[in-house]
């Protein structure tokens, strides 16, 4: 039977709610445990509510979970607001100050008196995340050693004086849970595995990804929820001989990744939504002037400042459509934290082969969230290389051939003998500027026609994942981080005896027509589930593809929960159960 | 001639769009003259544009050209020349688009060093929208978004770049063609940003504020005596309202930003370069 253990800690910032979170995940990963997180951020700098939480199995598993199984709540109001979500037979682990009704409650409740051991006992109150930890390792089965290797490896570079202070807390954390709680067998940490897992946010993954790709130039400007992913190339980019630079806005680092990209080089930057919506103008300079780059949007929530520490999935007509002109670009969205990796890779190979921009969609839950990834993972990349152009034997070199193929080889300054403009302006093969009516369609339709190969391409039909197969009543189409919720949804809505599939394209423009349309043949009802006010893969798709769907939206800067999609899904089966009455007949 | 022969040599064959009279036929002259006399192969010129007048110059010079969009001429430059160092990048454009709309970029490009030439086309209108007025337009003037008089101070090119930290700052006019083509050879030369603003004519939208008759009246060289080492001196000389000051106005010696990156991939690498696998083995 599958191992599913889910794990909260709440409470204030600062208080090392995140500490605790992160040591168990990191222990979980080497004991080859799978593993998928959630954090939330307060907007506040210092302090503000925040909480993570852990999801841990023996088997894959693509979603964080839903209700807990072990709260542990620092403060009163982490305790009132986590609350719910316990499970009935949960565990709540609590500051010994906390008010709890325990009237007809079922869960266990433990007080413990964190902050006294700390202060008390240890003699210092920033070792109560410590505490906690001795408390958890000894109630989850988490192994010592393991616990201890981590602490060493973590104080490494403290005193010998700090290790001890912190192996004292963990130890009077241990001993506190076995004085007082009784045993759970089978409670938190199953059997660890031989293989040790990798373990990474999505945006390191992301970075990681772009490294392992072959990224040699990076260009960003700080913004929630993305900018680690340009702290973490600034440490190691250099290491590879890359190069990172900290613009002095937005538009300065997409028009920078322009011309490192001409120059010859694989260029990326990673934003968010007003990070691209500022970049807008030069995605069609980059689509128009036929320059390979990637972009990272990391979705937050609303439209201008909006909600910066939340997630949302409300960019994706933007980076479909985001410039003016018809300006073709490729999309596509990662929905996990090993595809952030393998994408990226992707990413690089759509820039470069076809010559024209990529934006690669995540949200700020997928970006924070630390996922076990196998280690092997960046062989999973995929190669890129841009098709090089060779001198004419005479006359000038033609940047931009119309052929039968839509990708013209692309020469790089310094080449002999191929001296050439490349402009945002219309322009003729030569890239030289051209108004009349036949180049411009001319030059359009070689543009789009890229969208066409690229929905041909080998890689492009891994990019589309189906859950389950063959005919069913309901049919859920989703995308990005969604995906995941959306998988155990279908699970459980199958437990129930539903007929239903699912369908994740992880390229959104051009779609996988292919593999949409035989999904849409063969489903009745269509649910698109995701985060954002308008339902706009909903229109996407009913623009694309004319089926009626019934969009799930959600704007809550949280993911969506199994239960809610569970729910639409049944709602949707009714609706059908009504209509084929009223086709058939009542029975009698 | 051979001279001549190589001067040819640098045209793309695209004729220049200008007006007749424009002063930017001769800043073009004098751009290809120091080219041909730099011995600057084409291939390995990069020249970059935004958008307007100016702007249009790379289609005409036989080179690696890239016109890019309104304003943003630095920040591509700036790739260009991150990515490949061995390019010579040779940055065009006009007051409009690069102390308007582009005016955000410049003091950073300038204070990072990268080694590229920006040449500033100062004719105090836009020209290309056909004569609306500019941040470098005069005071009061009259123009076609300013009917009643414009409300905003002129900017000060070559003041701006000697505040902004440019470690080059020169000021040329398009009739004198010896002098700009000097200025830009020691521009390119210049191992850091250099800065050249060039004083010219607008034949059809602006011959009050850059008349040439007046400004070869208000015109004086940098004094022989001059000290470019001296920021205070150079702005004192390019702020100066009883002339206007030609030449070489601010010179300094500092790290390019190609020398920051070199150190950057020392200290990071500390003698041995990283594979991925090593990064991926940070996350176990």
């Amino acid at each position: 039977m599958m191992h599913d253990f889910t794990l909260r800690v709440a409470g204030e910032s600062g208080e090392g709610v995140i500490t605790v979170g992160e040591t168990v995940a990191r222990i979980a990963a080497r004991e080859g445990l799978q593993l998928v997180t959630f954090r939330t951020f307060p907007a506040e700098i210092k302090g503000g509510a925040c909480m993570m939480q852990l999801r841990l199995s023996d088997q894959k598993i693509s979603y964080h979970g839903e209700k807990v199984d072990c709260l542990v709540a620092l403060n009163q109001a982490a305790l009132d607001e986590n609350f719910p979500d316990l499970k009935e037979q949960g565990v709540l682990l609590c500051e010994a100050e906390c008010d709890v009704i325990e009237d007809g409650l079922s869960a266990t409740v433990y007080k413990v008196p964190f902050e006294r051991i700390a202060v008390r006992e240890i003699g210092s109150r920033i070792s109560k995340n410590i505490v906690v930890l001795g408390v958890l390792a000894e109630l989850l089965a988490i192994p010592k050693p393991r616990v201890e290797e981590f602490l060493a490896e973590k104080f490494a570079k403290k005193s010998e004086a700090i290790l001890d202070h912190n192996m004292q807390a963990l130890e009077k954390g241990i001993c506190f849970a076995r004085e007082n709680f009784s045993k759970r067998e089978g409670f938190g940490f199953p059997p660890g595995k031989p293989e040790r897992h990798l373990l990474m946010t999505g945006n390191e993954a992301i970075a990681l990804g772009s490294a392992a790709a072959g990224v040699k130039c990076f260009f960003g400007y700080p913004i929630t929820p993305a900018s680690e992913i340009m702290e973490w190339l600034a440490v190691h980019l250099p290491r590879m001989g890359g190069k990172v630079l900290q613009t002095e806005d937005e538009i300065s680092a997409i028009c920078a990744v322009a011309g490192a990209s001409w120059a010859g080089e694989k260029a990326m930057t990673a934003t968010s939504g007003p990070g691209v919506s500022l970049m807008s103008e030069a995605l069609g300079l980059l689509s128009i002037a036929e320059i390979p780059a990637v972009i990272v949007d990391s979705q937050r929530g609303g439209p201008s400042t909006g909600l910066p520490t939340k997630t949302e999935q409300s960019d994706l007509m933007l980076a479909i459509h985001g410039s003016h002109g018809d300006a073709p670009r490729v999309v596509i969205a990662p929905t996990s934290v090993s595809e952030c990796i393998t994408m990226m890779g992707a990413a690089f190979y759509f820039a470069e082969k076809y010559q024209m921009p990529v934006i690669v969609l995540v949200d700020q839950a997928l970006s924070a969230r630390v996922e076990t990834v196998k280690p092997g993972i960046v062989e999973e990349i995929p190669k890129s290389s841009r098709l090089r152009a060779q001198a004419p034997a005479e006359g000038n070199f033609a940047r931009y051939k119309l052929a039968n193929s839509p990708v013209s080889p692309a020469a790089i300054p310094g080449t002999d003998g191929c001296e050439h403009m490349v402009t945002g302006m219309e322009h003729d093969e030569f890239g030289n500027f051209a108004c009349d009516d036949e180049t411009h369609t001319a030059m359009t339709v070689k543009r789009f026609r890229k969208l066409e190969e690229i929905e041909h391409d080998p890689l492009t039909q891994n990019l589309c994942q189906s859950i389950g197969e063959g005919r069913a009543d309901i049919g859920v189409v989703t995308w990005g981080s969604s995906a995941g919720p959306v998988e155990e949804a279908i699970a459980e809505a199958r437990r129930l005896g539903i007929s239903v599939r699912g369908l994740v394209p992880k390229i959104l423009n051009p779609l996988p027509h292919a593999q949409m349309k035989k999904f849409f043949s063969e489903v009745n009802r269509v649910i698109v589930p995701e985060l954002n006010f308008t339902g706009q893969l909903a229109s996407q798709l009913r623009a694309t593809y004319r089926v009626p769907t019934i969009s799930l939206t959600k704007i809550k800067g949280v993911p969506l929960e199994p239960s809610e999609i569970v729910a639409k899904i049944i709602e949707a089966t009714d609706g059908l159960q009504q209509r084929s009455a009223r086709r058939y007949g009542r029975a009698r | 001639m051979e001279e001549q022969d190589k001067f040819c040599d640098y045209l793309s064959g695209v004729n220049p769009v200008w007006c007749p009279g424009c002063g930017y036929y001769g800043i073009l002259g004098a751009l290809v003259e120091a080219f041909v006399d730099l011995k600057l192969p084409s291939k390995e010129l990069a020249l970059i544009s935004g958008i307007g007048c100016a702007s249009r110059l790379p289609y005409f010079v036989k080179s690696y050209g890239f016109h890019g969009i309104h304003g943003r001429a630095l920040p591509i430059a700036q790739g260009v020349k991150i990515a490949n160092p061995n390019l010579t990048v040779v940055t065009v454009g006009g007051d409009g688009d690069g102390l308007a709309i582009g005016g955000g970029h410049f003091p950073h490009v300038a204070r990072n060093n990268v080694d590229l030439t920006y040449i500033l086309f100062n004719n105090a209108i836009y020209g290309m929208t056909k004569g609306q007025f500019s941040p470098t337009t005069t005071l009061f003037s009259s123009t076609k978004t300013s009917p009643f008089g414009l409300t905003g101070e002129a900017l000060n090119p070559s003041a701006l770049a000697i505040v902004y930290g440019a470690s080059f700052v020169a000021r040329g006019f398009s009739v004198k063609k010896e002098q700009l083509k000097d200025l830009i050879m020691q521009g390119i030369r210049h191992p850091g940003f250099a800065f050249i603003e060039i004083l010219s004519s607008c034949s059809s939208f602006n011959t009050t504020d850059m008349n040439v008759a007046r400004l070869l009246k208000a015109i004086d060289t940098v004094p022989a005596d001059h000290d470019p080492e001296n920021p205070v001196e150079a702005l004192r000389l390019a702020g100066d309202e009883s002339k206007i000051h030609l030449g070489v106005l601010r010179r300094s010696s500092r790290p390019s930003l190609e020398d920051r990156f070199q150190e950057i991939e020392k200290k990071a690498q500390r003698g041995k370069s990283h594979g991925i696998d090593s990064l991926v083995r940070q996350f176990a």
